[in-house]
């Protein structure tokens, strides 16, 4: 760090900030400061805003209840995982280990409780497009459970959402069914499932359940290109989120809409 | 649950770990996804673990995992949610919540570069030359990201007073 007490350079600036400067240099730019206000003025957004983030991220850095869950969780997959095996592979090697051992299978797969925070998403249709575009760029791991286990998907996430799930069958729009995963929708054990057209195109449909909300309705929302049909029916609340036409999304969503009815 | 002693060390620092995924990811939800990738990483690599601070070891692979996430993620930026990820209950959020989430869209504003560089800095308190030896770049370089961060983060928050309101259709 620069030395010459009357030089101070932006570098100076930062280590002020950060706590950085020994007693005597951080005397000599505090005063070197109260002679050029406009850097004053800087240097006071600067730490206005790096207390603003520490306060931000404080609430993070805690324990959660299931912590030992995911270190168990996550050091048998690192048991199974041999080091040669290619990471396309990984997970499926996980899931058939879970599955053969039948102890862990549900810990393996299911994702610890998102923390309410600031920016917890509370209402549906955000959760639904915060998901869709979390999951379906995934190129590992989409889903958790494959179509090709259908019945088993449907009945663990049922079980975990206490409701008899179905998945809807969207062959008729063009759409079939990739698979599915245990996710928390506000708060709570939900589902979501994955599907995918012949171009490779997906979309999702998101199943969560709130005791609080008693309202049935049927909306729209869309963000940019995104867009989100969703529906809440007693307890249970439905969001079928897609990046294509409205029009299409919305047959698609009355198809399951029917499909969940009947 | 039997736990060996290298398994107490992860866990004992998860909270560590956690506040660090969060401040690099845009989301909960991706701050969750990264603290579990992380884990099962370090868990797989424990035979390269040379001793030394397990934190800093921990630290470089979550932040590896995160460049390399930000590159995929490109694809499909997240969408900005404007009136849909406004907080909903202020009442009990310490702090004003229309500046937290005006500092987290500034925050989410940054290159993955500066964020990582502002973050181990002003959130986990590390020296320029720890920043320096975490990301394997020259001090120089870690003073330039570090000004950068904090310029723009200035930039973006004096031009986002206002909040825009997006209905939808």
């Amino acid at each position: 760090m620069n030395t010459e007490n009357n030089t101070v350079t932006e570098n100076d600036l930062h280590a002020y900030i950060d706590g950085f400067l020994d007693e005597k240099r951080h005397a000599d730019v505090e005063a070197w400061l109260a002679e050029n206000p406009d850097a004053a003025d800087e240097v006071r957004q600067w730490r206005n805003h790096a207390e603003g983030l520490r306060t931000l991220f404080a609430a993070y850095a805690h324990a959660e209840d299931d912590d030992r869950d995911l270190i168990a969780t996550s050091a048998k997959n690192a048991r199974f995982l041999p080091r040669w095996l290619p990471a396309a592979a990984a997970g499926l090697a996980l899931f058939i280990a879970g599955a053969a051992t039948g102890i862990f299978g549900q810990q393996l797969l299911a994702r610890p409780p998102l923390q309410q925070t600031a920016f917890a998403l509370t209402d549906l249709p955000a959760q639904a497009k915060s998901a869709f575009l979390i999951y379906t760029s995934e190129v590992r791991h989409p889903v958790e459970v494959g179509a090709d286990q259908e019945a088993h998907l449907v009945s663990w996430l049922g079980k975990r959402l206490d409701y008899k799930l179905r998945a809807p069958d969207l062959k008729a729009q063009g759409f079939h069914l990739i698979g599915g995963r245990l996710l928390p929708v506000s708060g709570k054990a939900g589902a979501m499932l994955m599907y995918e057209d012949d171009s490779g195109k997906r979309l999702t449909v998101l199943i969560g359940r709130n005791p609080d909300n008693a309202e049935t309705s049927f909306r729209f929302a869309s963000a940019g290109s995104l867009e989100t049909f969703y529906w809440i029916d007693g307890e249970i609340g439905y969001a079928v989120t897609g990046e294509i036409t409205r029009q299409n999304l919305q047959e698609i969503a009355e198809e399951c809409y029917r499909q969940f009815e009947s | 649950m039997k736990t060996e002693p290298f398994e107490e060390q992860v866990l004992s620092l998860l909270p560590l770990l956690r506040r660090y995924s969060r401040s690099l990811a845009r989301s909960d939800a991706d701050g969750e996804d990264l603290l579990q990738d992380c884990v099962e990483k370090v868990l797989v690599r424990r035979a390269q673990w040379r001793g030394g601070s397990l934190r800093s070891w921990a630290f470089t692979i979550m932040t590896n995992l995160y460049r390399d996430g930000y590159r995929r993620q490109k694809l499909h930026p997240p969408v900005e949610l404007t009136d849909e990820t406004a907080p909903q209950d202020s009442a009990t959020e310490p702090g004003d919540p229309l500046e937290k989430q005006r500092l987290n869209q500034a925050v989410n504003a940054l290159s993955p570069d500066y964020r990582t560089v502002l973050m181990l800095v002003v959130v986990e308190g590390y020296s320029y030359q720890e920043v320096a030896d975490t990301l394997g770049v020259p001090i120089g370089t870690v003073m330039s990201r570090l000004s950068r961060a904090r310029r723009q983060m200035a930039e973006h928050l004096s031009r986002s007073n206002i909040v825009p309101l997006r209905r939808p259709k």
